[in-house]
This record gives C-alpha cells, sequence and structure tokens, in this order.
C-alpha cells in the first residue's frame, strides 16, 4: 500500500472544491420551460444568481441546463442534466454520455408519458412512476423525488439540500491555468473544470450499500463525513491496481459501480448513476449539516464527479429484490456461466509448464479432489505477447488441453490490454497500423509501462476495435488455443506501472475524442466485453463464454466473472471478502469471488482451511497464489479438517430447466478435499439469468427473517474454531455429482437451514 | 473364483469370502445389508462396503482386476464417469464409455519397467554392500584417528605450556634488561643534559631515546594493528550489512519518494518489481537495449525454475511410475570411491576439505612426528641458560620460535579433533551407508546453474561467479529418503531457501533433477545405491511375480 501515489480528495482538485461547500450556498437552478415531449418530461433549468459569484464570474455566463425525466417499466425514473448543445455560446466538445452499458431493449421498455400535475399551487409538478409511486419535481429550487402516491412519503429524492452543481463547458479565460499536476506527471486539462456534483437523500433508510469496489469489513457503508466521522475521506470509484491494498479502506481499488441502494425492514430503494469519470461519494452521519433535527431515518449522501453527464437511475423497490430487479432491468441480468465456471478452479502464478500442469492435474486426481479449471497466467506467454506460448515452457499447448479436456476440465489463460510495443508482435503491429491504440495527449500512441515493457493500449471504446479484438480469439488467430480454452482479464483498470496512480494519463484520447477521464471507470468493462464477445464468436454463438475480468463497471455481469484482486494472506482480508462480495452481488455482479487463499503472503494452514471453507460460498471459487508463495494446492493441506456446504435451490428465480440446481457442496476432511459440485442446465448458448436476484441471496434475500444478521455479521472466523456459522446445510443428505460424475440423482427437496 | 457376476462387481477377489454371506456387516461396523442390497446403486454403508461396484457411496474403492497388468483399486467417483480408468475398463460397463481393453500392453510396458527397476536394485545392493564396508572401515580408521589426535593433543599441549613459561620467562628477563638499559639511558641522557645544555645536543639525546622506545611501538604497534584489522573485518561485514539492510530500505523507500526523479521507463519497472520481487538496485543496468533487457529482467528470472527448461525436469511425486520411466539407471556402473575424486560422475572432493585435511593427514599419521618435536623442544629446553644475562638474542628467537610452530601445530591438530569430532557427531544411516557422503559434493548442471550438493554440510547454485546458498545441512528425513539443507540465502520478500533431496535407489551417486516447486523452496534428486534396500527389491520381485502370473494364458511371453 503506498498511499502516497494515489490522490485523495483534497489532491484532486473537483472533489476539494465541491466537497467542503454548504448546503444551499451555491447559485441555485429553477425549472422552466415543462413540457411533455416524445413521452418524456422536458424541462430547462435556469440558472438564478442572486448576486456576482466571484468564482464563476471568472468565465462565461452560465448557460441553462437541460433536463429531461422518464419512466420504465417495474419502478424506473431516469433523470438527465446536460448542456444545452444548441445555446449560442455552446461548447464544441460534448459531454460523454457512456454508451453500451444501459440494455439496448430499455427504450422498449420506457412508459410514454401522457402527462404531468401541477402540485403544491404549481410550485412543483408530479407524473406518474409506478403502482404506488409518483416522481415529482420541485420547481426552484429544483429537486427530483420519488414518492409514495397518497401519503407523498419520499423515497430518494436528488437536490433536497441544493448542493447541485454543473461545471460547465467554457472558453479558458486568459491567465488561467488548467493543468493539474500530481506527483511529476501533468494531465493538461484540455477542457478545463467540467465537474458535477450534488445530493441524494434515502428517506426511511437505515442502512445504505453498494458502490464498489472498496475493501471493508462491513457490508453496511460506513458515514464518511459528519458527526463521529474520524478519518473523513469520500468514497472513490476509480479503477486502480493497487498493490497490497487495505483490507478496510474508502479507497477506490479495481472496479466501479456507482449504484447504491438503501434498506430499512420497511422499504428498500436505489439510485444509479451512470457515469464513468472518477467519482467520489460521501455517505453523510446524521448532523452533518448541523441541523438541529436530525432526521435519524433518512440517510444523505453526496456524489461527485469529474466529466460526463447526469444521467442517474432512481428505483422505486419497496423490496431488496424489487431493487436489484429495477437495477437488473437497466444494466442487465448475470449471463449464466456454464457449469464449470461455477466449479472449483485452480489458479497460481505461475504453473510454469506442461509438466507442472500434468503433475498438478494428476495430484487431483490422486487425492480425488475434484476440479474443473486449471489457470495460467503471464510466464505462459511468450514475453508477455498474448496469444503467444512461451514454447519451451509449453511446446504442445493444444495437446495439454486436450488431456484436460478428456477429463471434464477447461484451462483458462490470461490476455491483458496491455500490448507489447514490438514490430515482430503481430497483434501491436496490426494494431499499430490500423491507429487501434488509445492516443496521448499529443496524439501519439498512449505508451506506457506493464508486464510487458514498453506498451500500448488498444482503444476499446470503439466498437469497430472491439471486434477486432473479438476476432483475435477466434482458434484460428489464438495458435495453440482449442475450443476448451478460456479467458481471464486482468489489468484492465487500466494498470499502467508508470503512469499517474498507476494508471493512464487522464488527457489521453480514445474514439470519439473523448478524454479518458470520461471513460476510465468503463475502460476494463469494454475490454472484457470485447473479449467475451470473441469467445461467442468462436463458437458461433454455441458456446457461452467464460471470462474473469479484473476491472469492473455497471454491465460487468453480462460478460463473466469478477474477482477482487491482489488480497493478502491474512484473517483481515478473509474477512474483508464477505461484504466485498456481497456488495458485488447487491450491485449486479453476481458471479465473483475473492483469490482463496489470498493472494499475497502465505496463509497459516488454519486459515487456507477456513478460506477454502468459505470459498466454497463465493460464487466464483478460486484459489490463487502470487509466485513467491509457497505451493498450496488443497492435498498439501495437511491433516486439518473443515467443511463447508452450500445448496441454492431454485427454479423460479434462475429459470432453471427443471430439476437443475445451482448447487456446491465442498468437504475437506480427513486429509482430503471433497467439492461436489453443482449442477446446472444443460450447456445451451446464450442463456441468461432472468432476474437480477444474486446467487448469495439464500443469505441476504432469501430468508424470512434475521436475514440482515446472517450477512452483515459473518462472524470471527480465527475464534471459531469449530465448524460453526459458516456451516449452511441441506435438510437431506443425499449426495450429489461431481462434474465427472454427471448422472446421479439429486433429492428434490433441498431446503437451506442456517445452524 | 470368478467375479464375473455382475453382482460381486468391484471387489478384490482376497474379500469375495466376506460378501457370500446373506447379511452382510458395513466394514466399519456402522450398519448391516443383505446380498440383495450389494452393488444395487444406493448408498447403505457409510464406509462404501455395500457399493464397491459403483459410484453410489464417496468413500467407496472399485477394484479392477486388470489381467496382465497390475490391479488397482479407484475411487468410486470414478466408476462410470465416461474416463476410462482401469486398464481392462471394467470401470465403465453402463455403455456411456468405451473403454478397450490395454492391459496387455502397458501391463508389458509395466514388467519390462519393472525388470529394468530390479536390475538396477540387484547392482545397487551390491554397490552399497561395498560401500557400507568401506564406510564401516573409514569409520573405524577415523574413529582411530580421532582417539590419537586426542592423545596427540593432550601431549602437545603440555610442551606447549612448557614452552609458553619459558618463553615467559625470557620475555620476563628481556624486558628487565630493557627497563635497566633504559634507566641507565635515562641516567646518562641526564648527565648529558646537565653537562652540556646546548639544544642541538639535547635534541640528539632526545632523537636517541625515541629510536629504542620506536622499536618498541612497531612492535606493539603491528600487535594492534592486527587486532585492529580484524575488528575492521568484523565492523566492515557489519557495516556492510546494515549497508544493505539501508540499501534496501532506500530501495524501497525510493519507489514512493524518488519516483519523481525516474524516467518513465525505470518507474515502470520499479513499479513492477513489487509484484515480481525484482529487486530495484538491478534498475539500473537495465536502461540500454530494451528488448535485450527486457528478456533478461522477465520476472521469470527471478524465479529460476520458469527460465530452466530441459526436458529432464524434476517430478513432484517420486512414485513408482515416475521410476520406470527413469532409464539412467542402465549408465555404466562405476564406484566413484574408487576413482580418487571421482570427478568424473559429478562428484568430488572440495577444496577445502581437501586443504584441512591433507596438510595434517600426512604429519599427524607420521609415527615419528610427534617425537620429533617432542625431542626438539627438549633440546631448545637444555640449551637455554636462564642464568645469563643479557639474554641470548638468537637463543630467545629460537624459544620463540619453537613456541610458535608447536602452538600452531597445536591449533591445527585441535582443529582437526574438532572437526573429526564434529564430523563423527552426525547420523550416516542405520549401516553408517551416508558416511562416504561426507568429504563429498555432488554437482548438477541445470542450464545456466550448477547446483553443488555437500551432504551434511552444504548445498549452493552457481550461476557465473555468484554463489546462492541454498541451505545449510540440517537432517535426513523420512527414514533416510530425503536430505534436507536449511536456513540458505534470504528471498527478497520470501523465505530462506532451503532444498530437499530427495534419494532413490540408483547404481551410482547422481545427482539428476533440481527444481523449484515453490519461491526458494528447492528439490533435487539423487540416485544412490546407499538406498537400494533388500526389503524394497523383494517387493518389487513380488510385483512383477504378480504381474507375470496374472498374464492372461494366451499371452505367454516368456
Amino acid at each position: 500500500w503506498k498511499k502516497d501515489e494515489f490522490r485523495n480528495c483534497n489532491q484532486t482538485p473537483f472533489c476539494k472544491r465541491a466537497r467542503f461547500r454548504a448546503p444551499h450556498s451555491l447559485p441555485h437552478y429553477a425549472v422552466s420551460d415543462l413540457a411533455i415531449s416524445e413521452g418524456h418530461l422536458k424541462a430547462r433549468l435556469l440558472p438564478w444568481r442572486p448576486s456576482v459569484d466571484p468564482v464563476n464570474d471568472a468565465g462565461d455566463p452560465p448557460r441553462s441546463l437541460l433536463l429531461l425525466l422518464s419512466v420504465y417499466q417495474g419502478g424506473v425514473l431516469r433523470l438527465k442534466i446536460d448542456e444545452d448543445y444548441s445555446a449560442p455560446s455552446a461548447p464544441s466538445k460534448k459531454r460523454f454520455e457512456v454508451p453500451d452499458v444501459v440494455l439496448p431493449d430499455l427504450e422498449d421498455r420506457r412508459l410514454w408519458l401522457p402527462r404531468f400535475f401541477s402540485a403544491e399551487d404549481g410550485a412543483a409538478t408530479s407524473f406518474y412512476l409506478s403502482d404506488g409511486f409518483e416522481g415529482f419535481l420541485r420547481h426552484d429550487p429544483f429537486e427530483i423525488e420519488v414518492r409514495r402516491e397518497g401519503s407523498k412519503d419520499p423515497v430518494v429524492s436528488l437536490n433536497s439540500h441544493g448542493l447541485f452543481d454543473f461545471e460547465q463547458l467554457r472558453q479558458k479565460t486568459e491567465g488561467e491555468d488548467w493543468e493539474e499536476r500530481f506527483r511529476g506527471h501533468t494531465d493538461t486539462r484540455p477542457y478545463g473544470p467540467q465537474s458535477i456534483s450534488f445530493d441524494v437523500s434515502f428517506h426511511g433508510a437505515e442502512f445504505v450499500y453498494g458502490i464498489p469496489e472498496h475493501a471493508s469489513t462491513s457490508l453496511a457503508l460506513r458515514p464518511t463525513k459528519g458527526p463521529g466521522v474520524e478519518e473523513s475521506e469520500p468514497y472513490r470509484l476509480f479503477n486502480l491496481d493497487v498493490f497490497e491494498y487495505l483490507d478496510d479502506s474508502a479507497f477506490g481499488i479495481y472496479g466501479s459501480i456507482p449504484f447504491m441502494l438503501s434498506h430499512s425492514l420497511k422499504s428498500s430503494s436505489g439510485f444509479f448513476w451512470l457515469n464513468s469519470a472518477e467519482m467520489q461519494i460521501d455517505v453523510l452521519a446524521p448532523g452533518w449539516d448541523n441541523s438541529t433535527a436530525s432526521d435519524k431515518s433518512r440517510i444523505d449522501t453526496f456524489w461527485m464527479s469529474e466529466a460526463g453527464i447526469l444521467d442517474a437511475f432512481f428505483f422505486v423497490g419497496p423490496g431488496p429484490k424489487d431493487v436489484l430487479r429495477q437495477y437488473a432491468s437497466v444494466t442487465g441480468t448475470l449471463a449464466m456461466p456454464q457449469e464449470f465456471a461455477i466449479a472449483y478452479h485452480q489458479c497460481r502464478w505461475n504453473y510454469r509448464d506442461e509438466e507442472d500442469v500434468a503433475s498438478v492435474d494428476a495430484s487431483f486426481d490422486e487425492h480425488d479432489i475434484p476440479y474443473d479449471v486449471l489457470w495460467l497466467d503471464i510466464e505462459h506467454t511468450d514475453g508477455k505477447r498474448y496469444f503467444t506460448w512461451d514454447r519451451v515452457l509449453f511446446p504442445n499447448p493444444e495437446e495439454m488441453q486436450k488431456k484436460l479436456a478428456a477429463k471434464g476440465r477447461h484451462m483458462v489463460t490470461i490476455v491483458d490490454p496491455h500490448i507489447k510495443r514490438d514490430d515482430s508482435y503481430h497483434v501491436h503491429k496490426e494494431a499499430s497500423e490500423k491507429g487501434y491504440y488509445v492516443k496521448d495527449a499529443t496524439g501519439k500512441d498512449f505508451d506506457g509501462w506493464c508486464w510487458s515493457g514498453s506498451s500500448s493500449y488498444p482503444d476499446m471504446l470503439n466498437p469497430e476495435i472491439r471486434e477486432w479484438w473479438a476476432d483475435k480469439f477466434s482458434l484460428n488467430n489464438y495458435g495453440g488455443s482449442t475450443p476448451s480454452l478460456y479467458i481471464w482479464n486482468d489489468m484492465n483498470e487500466p494498470s499502467v506501472f508508470n503512469g499517474p496512480e498507476i494508471t493512464m494519463t487522464r488527457d489521453a484520447v480514445h474514439y470519439g475524442g473523448i478524454e479518458h477521464r470520461e471513460m476510465h471507470n468503463a475502460y476494463g468493462y469494454y475490454f472484457h466485453m470485447a473479449t467475451a464477445n470473441g469467445l461467442l464468436k468462436r463458437g458461433n454463438g454455441n458456446d457461452r463464454p467464460f471470462v474473469l475480468s479484473r476491472a469492473f463497471f455497471a454491465g460487468s455481469q453480462r460478460y463473466g466473472a469478477i474477482w477482487t484482486g491482489d488480497n493478502t494472506a491474512d484473517w483481515d482480508h478473509l474477512k474483508a471478502s464477505v461484504p466485498m462480495v456481497l456488495t458485488l452481488g447487491l450491485t449486479g455482479i453476481s458471479f465473483s469471488g475473492a483469490d482463496v487463499g489470498g493472494f499475497f503472503g502465505n496463509p497459516e494452514p488454519e486459515l487456507l482451511v477456513r478460506w477454502y471453507q468459505l470459498g466454497a460460498f463465493y460464487p466464483f471459487f478460486r484459489a490463487h497464489a502470487h509466485h513467491d508463495t509457497r505451493r498450496r494446492e488443497p492435498w498439501l493441506l495437511g491433516s486439518l479438517a473443515a467443511e463447508g456446504e452450500l445448496y441454492v435451490d431454485d427454479g423460479k428465480s434462475y429459470n432453471f430447466e427443471h430439476g437443475a440446481y445451482i448447487h456446491r457442496r465442498f468437504i475437506f476432511s480427513d486429509h482430503k478435499l471433497t467439492s461436489y459440485d453443482l449442477h446446472s442446465p444443460p450447456n445451451v448458448g446464450l442463456k441468461k439469468f432472468t432476474s437480477g436476484c444474486t446467487v448469495e441471496r439464500i443469505i441476504l434475500l432469501g430468508l424470512p427473517s434475521g436475514a440482515e444478521k446472517a450477512v452483515i455479521e459473518p462472524g470471527n472466523f480465527k475464534a471459531d474454531i469449530e465448524l460453526g456459522p459458516l456451516t449452511l446445510r441441506a435438510a437431506t443428505s443425499s449426495v450429489a455429482p461431481t462434474i465427472r460424475k454427471p448422472n446421479v440423482r439429486i433429492a428434490d427437496n433441498w431446503s437451506i437451514k442456517v445452524l | 473364483t470368478s467375479i464375473s457376476n455382475k453382482q460381486y462387481l468391484g471387489i478384490d477377489p482376497r474379500d469375495l469370502s466376506y460378501y457370500k454371506s446373506d447379511v452382510i456387516k458395513c466394514i466399519n461396523g456402522s450398519k448391516k445389508f443383505t446380498r440383495e442390497q450389494l452393488n444395487d446403486e444406493f448408498c447403505d454403508c457409510p464406509d462404501g462396503t455395500d457399493e464397491p461396484g459403483t459410484s453410489a457411496c464417496p468413500e467407496g474403492k472399485f477394484y479392477c482386476q486388470n489381467a496382465g497388468h497390475i490391479p488397482l483399486k479407484i475411487f468410486s467417483s470414478r466408476v462410470n464417469d465416461g474416463i476410462c480408468d482401469c486398464c481392462d475398463g471394467s470401470d465403465e460397463y453402463d455403455g456411456n464409455a468405451n473403454c478397450p481393453n490395454t492391459c496387455w500392453e502397458a501391463g508389458k510396458a509395466a514388467r519390462e519397467r519393472l525388470k529394468k527397476k530390479i536390475e538396477t536394485f540387484k547392482e545397487g545392493i551390491v554397490a552399497r554392500k561395498k560401500e557400507i564396508e568401506k564406510a564401516k572401515e573409514a569409520y573405524t580408521k577415523d574413529e582411530a584417528e580421532l582417539a590419537k589426535l586426542k592423545s596427540d593433543e593432550k601431549m602437545l599441549k603440555e610442551l606447549v605450556q612448557k614452552l609458553k613459561e619459558q618463553k615467559e620467562r625470557i620475555e620476563k628477563l628481556e624486558q628487565e634488561e630493557r627497563l635497566k638499559k633504559e634507566k641507565e639511558e635515562k641516567r646518562l641522557r641526564e648527565e648529558e643534559e646537565k653537562s652540556k645544555e646546548q639544544e642541538e645536543k639535547a635534541e640528539e639525546s632526545q632523537q636517541h631515546s625515541t629510536d629504542s622506545s620506536h622499536e618498541q611501538e612497531i612492535l606493539m604497534d603491528s600487535h594492534d594493528r592486527e587486532i585492529e584489522s580484524r575488528n575492521d573485518d568484523v565492523t566492515k561485514t557489519e557495516s556492510a550489512a546494515s549497508d544493505a539492510v539501508e540499501q534496501e530500505n532506500v530501495d524501497s523507500g525510493a519507489i514512493s519518494d524518488d519516483a519523481e526523479g525516474l524516467s518513465k521507463e525505470e518507474l515502470g519497472r520499479l513499479v513492477a518489481s513489487r509484484w515480481t520481487g525484482q529487486e530495484a538496485s538491478e534498475k539500473k543496468d537495465i536502461i540500454g537495449n530494451v528488448e535485450e533487457d527486457q528478456v533478461s529482467h522477465d520476472p521469470d528470472e527471478h524465479y529460476g525454475y520458469n527460465s530452466e527448461t530441459e526436458e529432464n525436469r524434476a517430478k513432484y511425486d517420486e512414485d513408482d511410475r515416475a521410476n520406470y520411466d527413469e532409464d539412467n539407471f542402465e549408465d555404466d556402473q562405476e564406484d566413484e570411491y574408487e576413482d580418487d575424486n571421482a570427478v568424473s560422475d559429478g562428484s568430488y572432493i572440495p577444496d577445502q576439505y581437501e586443504k584441512t585435511g591433507s596438510a595434517d593427514t600426512t604429519d599427524t599419521s607420521n609415527p615419528s612426528w610427534f617425537g620429533k618435536i617432542q625431542r626438539t623442544v627438549q633440546n631448545v629446553l637444555h640449551a637455554f641458560n636462564f642464568f645469563k644475562t643479557p639474554v641470548n638474542v638468537s637463543e630467545a628467537a629460537h624459544i620463540r620460535k619453537e613456541y610458535e610452530e608447536s602452538n600452531s601445530k597445536l591449533s591445527r591438530v585441535q582443529s582437526k579433533v574438532s572437526s573429526l569430532s564434529e564430523k563423527l557427531k552426525h547420523d550416516f544411516g542405520k549401516e553408517k551407508e551416508f558416511y562416504l557422503f561426507y568429504d563429498h559434493c555432488f554437482e548438477s548442471k541445470q542450464n545456466k546453474y550448477v547446483y553443488k550438493i555437500c551432504p551434511f554440510k552444504q548445498a549452493s547454485q552457481v550461476e557465473g561467479h555468484s554463489t546462492t546458498r541454498l541451505g545449510s545441512w540440517d537432517k535426513f528425513e523420512e527414514s533416510y529418503r530425503v536430505m534436507l539443507f536449511s536456513n540458505g540465502d534470504r528471498c527478497w520478500n520470501g523465505p530462506d531457501r532451503s532444498l530437499k533431496v530427495r534419494l532413490r535407489c540408483g547404481v551410482k551417486n547422481e545427482v539428476s533433477d533440481v527444481d523449484e516447486p515453490s519461491r526458494c523452496e528447492y528439490l533435487a534428486f539423487m540416485s544412490t545405491p546407499s538406498v537400494c534396500l533388500e526389503d524394497k527389491l523383494k517387493e518389487l520381485e513380488q510385483k512383477l511375480g504378480q504381474l507375470t502370473t496374472m498374464q492372461p494364458q494366451n499371452h505367454d511371453e516368456l
């Protein structure tokens, strides 16, 4: 953990500017020109300036903004606020709207608003949202509310504290310096300040969850500002490759999902800001605004982003499952994984050659330990040139994969986005000739340092480049690959070892003149998307892809699994993995897990056993280790015993074929590890879960009462030497199949019990 | 007995009688089941007794007869799983997998390997006997020598003590003389000063006096200097060590502190080094030919094994199958101990042991050696006249010389005693079969590295001029099947290096594969007659007998 290498809020000018403003201290915006247009509610937001504002006086006078409200089936309200590009003094540069995240058919599910109603004697407007809920727009200052019909109780609201601010694009004034410097890196910031910030209140909420990815030992988001908060730093959403990240910190790591859920026993709601620039979010402790009558049944939050537009979704709930479903109706549900993908994965940096692979594979059989996937990290390549093999270590990769496949097993190789700048490397040659790389601020190919040394990064924002990338995975293009080979995307934050904060410079330029700062948090998402599509193409649409990615964004669940990156082999990281994986599940990424055993360091034997025990509950279940660590394949555990079982019944929420279960049972006892693996529907092309519900719902949502307790307090692992709180058992003890034994009957009356 | 009966599928013929009654007990005694419940695809016994032929019990085992090859017990999870596990195909009987009987071919190969292995064992056992004889001889000789050395040591000590006393006497006399002389000089000087008060003269006399004390100073000086220089060495090593520590601190600090002073490439490499463990100091020689140093600074370099790519990689499991594959036992048999240093097969007597050995051994083994010293000393002592002053300079020097020579002889004898005692303290195996390993090192070249294994001493990895200590001798493990070296050089961000040497039967001593399965934990294989045991041979012969008798009649090979 190299704290100094990363910016905190005070070193981040947009965050520093926004965070310390008092409520209602800004010039505010008022609604005018309200109208229905093509079923949307449209309005103009007029800046209202009580006096001369010394800060904004420097530039052009603020223009009005355009506001658009849309309603979608199932209780979803969308709010867009952007510049009025038709205004005479409008900027030539358009702000970035994140494409390809919202489901393409969302527009088909839009409700055509026929009318709106005047409320509060014309000072506000209300409109239909869903049964029992209405949208509500207060005019001056503008405020958006989702509220219950009848009681008029608010559920979620925006700008209730008048903290909305929209830094409009403008001309640089003479003598103004827009550059930002950090640790020897200069960000030229050619378009100047363009941040957006606002407050969101969750009414009736006791807890808020979500906005991954942060390492935390708590599922509920702790307040970051206000009374009782000691180290005040907002939750940061900025995809970064953080070496040895801390187990409990508001600091942003590999992925970002700007989606927050609120919950209380009475109701749940959600808020999602579709924006891929750096974001900082405060959860405000009651009394943060010095109001004496602090309302404890409300949680206020404050959202700041460096760039982009305001494109936000309100989810009305009222139950937690409803919120998940509503969020999934916007960003999509989990892609149905193949059966092998939800089984046990064995990884290490690195299984170093074919003989090592054969020996590890044979040892699993020798110990009768089921496993389904063997992984190869970066060292399998020829000098970190992805899609190639170190032919000395791996002279016959096809044969190696076929041997595994003969036993129903699969292999995963790593493919990262940093392309070695080596003219003899075909991927680089093609990418540079076609101009497919992200450009630096001067217009040259961005050149950064990563595993492959001097490297460039394909511009994954461009759909054409994503297609080109996808084609790299065909069996012809990827020499040495076979149909049983699947892919692992690492370092796609993107990680740039010599870049500011170990990532790409913000003024790098993407497709359509989009600055990297505007799309940074989605780079890994597009890379993951392109890779998954590559595997889909490879199988002519008949083979469900499996791609693990480290970086993620809202919607990544449609492309594959996510893991929590380079964790550490200690008890605190084991503990933190539970809220981290659950948070991913709550924000749509239900196929996720942490490295079993901890990536850095050597776990003590009991920790490793506990981690396997817990790992059986991660939807994505993979052991991984740094190359400096001792070997720790499960048969090396010796005589320690552990047992964990997980059964998830379904047939309803996942729309599985009759008799199919997601089912995993994992036992380590009597000197051996046994995982009775899961059973899922037969391989059918492009299946998807039809619900946004998470795999972990049995813990969080599926239990009628006491559920929060079961999730939020996973217990003191170390103290629980007895196999206690983690053990979930099925009511029957029938034998379930391993992946090598596919035809055994499964009893059909699984039920879940927390022991 | 025929086990063609489907009901008795998966049962070892030797256990058949157990299943003959109508009601059968689970082997662990937990339950009972009827014969109808045998292999009915429903698990009644938690230990799998009732389902030997199906996959119903997770704890069950399936027996395949594998006529023509070795019978095998497989996990019940392998039954009807679509994968052929038994060479006779009996584990896949539900028709979903087509498993041809390959036992004849596989068995033939297995028999060949087994025969070869038995040959190796036979030769190895002969070699081992020879070695043990030699070892015992050497051990007895060493014991006798130690006893003799100890008695020599005792007497030599007495002589040295005598010489020391004489030397001290002489020194005392010399000291007295010197004091007297000084006094005399002082008196003379004072007289001179009194009589002649001219400055020049005074100066001259001053000069004179310093000259004589100067001599003493030189003596003192050189002594002091010696001590000092010894101290220096200590401080040097210490400061070098602390320098290294500091250096390390500086380096790791540099990542966060000096980042701004680095070139883009240096910064990239520095950050990469956190994950790879590549030392930051290496960054200095990185700049230059990018292509070349990308190759040489790949993180693979830091776990040696990645760049080692010989076909003869290490096996993790020294199981029988692996052994069958070894055909290196065919090599010419050579008893390395009959060769002088047996360098030819990778074993040699290391220099340092040769030195400490030879010089003293030739001396001490000469019977006249001790008497000679004794006589010399007696002569010296007699010849010296203690009452004569001034001390005869040549005689004094003679005494000193004798003292020093005897003393250094004594310390050589003492060091020989201690090294021999140290040697004899070790555990050399039940029959002292590893005794002759003591003064030998074994080498194996694996690509750019040369591994040196010196049993009971240390092991190292040599690359060009740089040597990495893999460990010091720790102990035997697994009843003399493994030699363990531990506490080697520390790994960056990792454990102290260690090396396990797995021993397997072979006709000569030879290190074959060296590998690093885990970071800085090395594993080597060494073949040696020392572990060719009769019991194991009998076992192998039995196995071969079994294999041969179980051949199908129509394939009589012999």
